[in-house]
């Protein structure tokens, strides 16, 4: 018998081998993947709807090639609109300018205070993903420097500040940075004209683009194309306030009861070359009760931007399964 | 030491050095986002030139190399190059390689292959990522980077005398 199963071995080496190895791979995949849920029903409804998806967006991509013929003559009697608008929108951000110098001067003459200063550290990108299936961004500073998981990342470009994204894992000298862009990474968000609220996700490195959902329909006729959109602090992993990016397209769709509003960042990815990690631990600064007692209402984040435990190599593996958002 | 673990283990360097590269230098020259996959390459030629099992082994162990520096999950790379080395050393000394069309030919094949498998893989595991899984244009043009390269890598790659035709397939 032993004879018999060498002899088997012997004559189907690279078939053996083959299966061992996919095995080995299955077992990774199994163990490092938290979200997997083996359930026959289940795993046919994926492996066929991915070949529904494929099929599906081949016939698309016909259809919006003839649509693009037609938007394209919609597109330039909206550019003559546009023009007009941009020359009452110039008027306008003359307004804005005196008026944020106004607001400046009255801050500065009821001394207002500032509560919250959050320490920044500075990283340099070093890497990316060595395949193109994923998105991460690796950089040069880790736990030793003191960045933790969940940690937001901004960088600076073309003088104004916006997201890249939050730390995703943590090693020693490096951490691995989930983008904006990845339909993974979900943002708290409003927009900085109207105030109304959403929820910014990514749609991936082929977009280029963000999406702003659940914004209420009523807010359609006051949203502008151009308008910043910012996060809202909400959740309390990313602070207030920074930038995300500018509105590009506002879809209103008849089944929806929200609109889905297309957001340009205001980072170009392809060309992050330096960020800054927010340290948002809660400053001591303020000696009030309130301050104090509740820091969990301004910082906790249920995502674990501030973990309890010492940093910890987590796989980076089960991030983006088990969904990253705030 | 035996010829086929000496090329298993040159190859297995030479796509870790192609998985640092693609990690880092390669960036410059990305096209929306989109890097050429040296890696795949090497491992296309090798596997064509040394047979299934020295494809097998050293794309599974490239393939490990890449899951530990990625955020992908452990097993998913090395699940995917494992069947493309296996899959194109099947043809190890039946086909003909020209130095121009059939490198082509044989990456593109591998490239959208590679978009195949993950696909599967993902909807399987349920991994969501936002590359090519739903072959999208960043596939494409991964497809159009590697095929363009392909020819000058076989040349390149043909010059180590480690890589030589194999006399007979892979065992």
């Amino acid at each position: 018998m032993p004879g018999l199963f060498e002899g088997f071995i012997a004559r189907h080496r690279r078939g053996v081998t083959l299966t061992v190895l996919v095995l080995v791979s299955f077992g990774f995949l199994l163990v490092s993947n938290r979200a997997v849920v083996i359930k026959p029903k289940e795993v046919g409804l994926s492996f066929v709807g991915f070949f529904q998806k494929g099929f599906t967006g081949f016939f698309r991509w016909f259809g919006d090639t003839a649509g693009s013929i037609r938007q394209l003559n919609a597109a330039r009697e909206e550019l003559e609109a546009a023009q007009a608008r941009l020359q009452d929108m110039d008027r306008v951000t003359r307004e804005i300018v005196e008026l944020r110098r106004q607001n400046a001067m009255l801050r500065q003459q009821l001394d207002f205070a500032q509560t919250l200063t959050p320490d920044r550290i500075a990283a340099e990108v070093i890497a990316r993903d060595s395949d193109n299936l994923f998105s991460t961004i690796t950089i040069n500073k880790g736990w030793r420097q003191g960045v933790r998981t969940g940690m937001p990342v901004v960088a600076y470009q073309a003088d104004m500040e916006g997201l890249v994204g939050k730390v995703l894992s943590v090693g020693p000298g490096a951490s691995e940075v989930l983008p904006l862009y990845d339909p993974q990474c979900m943002v708290s968000a409003r927009l900085d004209t109207t105030r109304d609220e959403g929820l910014v996700r990514g749609e991936g490195r082929d977009r280029g683009t963000v999406l702003l959902q659940y914004v209420k329909k009523t807010a359609k006729n006051a949203i502008q194309y151009g308008d910043l959109v910012v996060t809202s602090g909400l959740g309390g992993l990313y602070p207030k306030g920074i930038n995300l990016g500018r509105v590009r397209e506002i879809k209103a769709l008849a089944y929806e009861t929200s609109l889905e509003i297309e957001v340009e960042p205001i980072i170009n990815f392809d060309r992050l070359e330096n960020v800054f990690l927010i340290d948002a631990e809660p400053a001591p600064v303020l000696d009030t009760p309130d301050a104090s007692g509740d820091p969990g209402a301004q910082q906790g984040s249920p995502t674990g931007a501030k973990p309890a435990v010492p940093p910890t190599q987590n796989k980076p593996a089960q991030a983006p399964a088990q969904g990253a958002g705030q | 030491m035996n010829k086929d673990v000496r090329t298993t283990v040159f190859t297995i360097i030479a796509l870790a050095v192609c998985i640092l590269l693609q990690s880092t230098i390669l960036n410059r020259i990305a096209i929306r986002g989109v890097r050429p996959d040296l890696a795949l390459i090497v491992l296309v030629f090798v596997s064509m030139r040394r047979g299934s099992m020295v494809g097998q082994v050293s794309g599974f162990a490239a393939g490990l190399f890449e899951d530990l520096m990625n955020v992908s999950p452990l097993g998913f790379h090395s699940l995917m190059r494992t069947v493309i080395g296996y899959l194109y050393g099947i043809f190890a000394g039946n086909v003909f390689i020209d130095p121009f069309l059939m490198p082509m030919v044989l990456t593109v094949i591998a490239t959208i292959l590679k978009g195949l498998i993950a696909g599967i893989i993902s909807a399987i595991f349920g991994i969501a990522s936002s590359g090519f899984i739903t072959f999208t244009g960043r596939l494409w043009i991964e497809v159009a980077y590697n095929g363009v390269l392909a020819p000058f890598l076989f040349a390149l790659l043909g010059l180590f005398r480690v890589f030589k035709q194999a006399d007979k397939e892979g065992d």
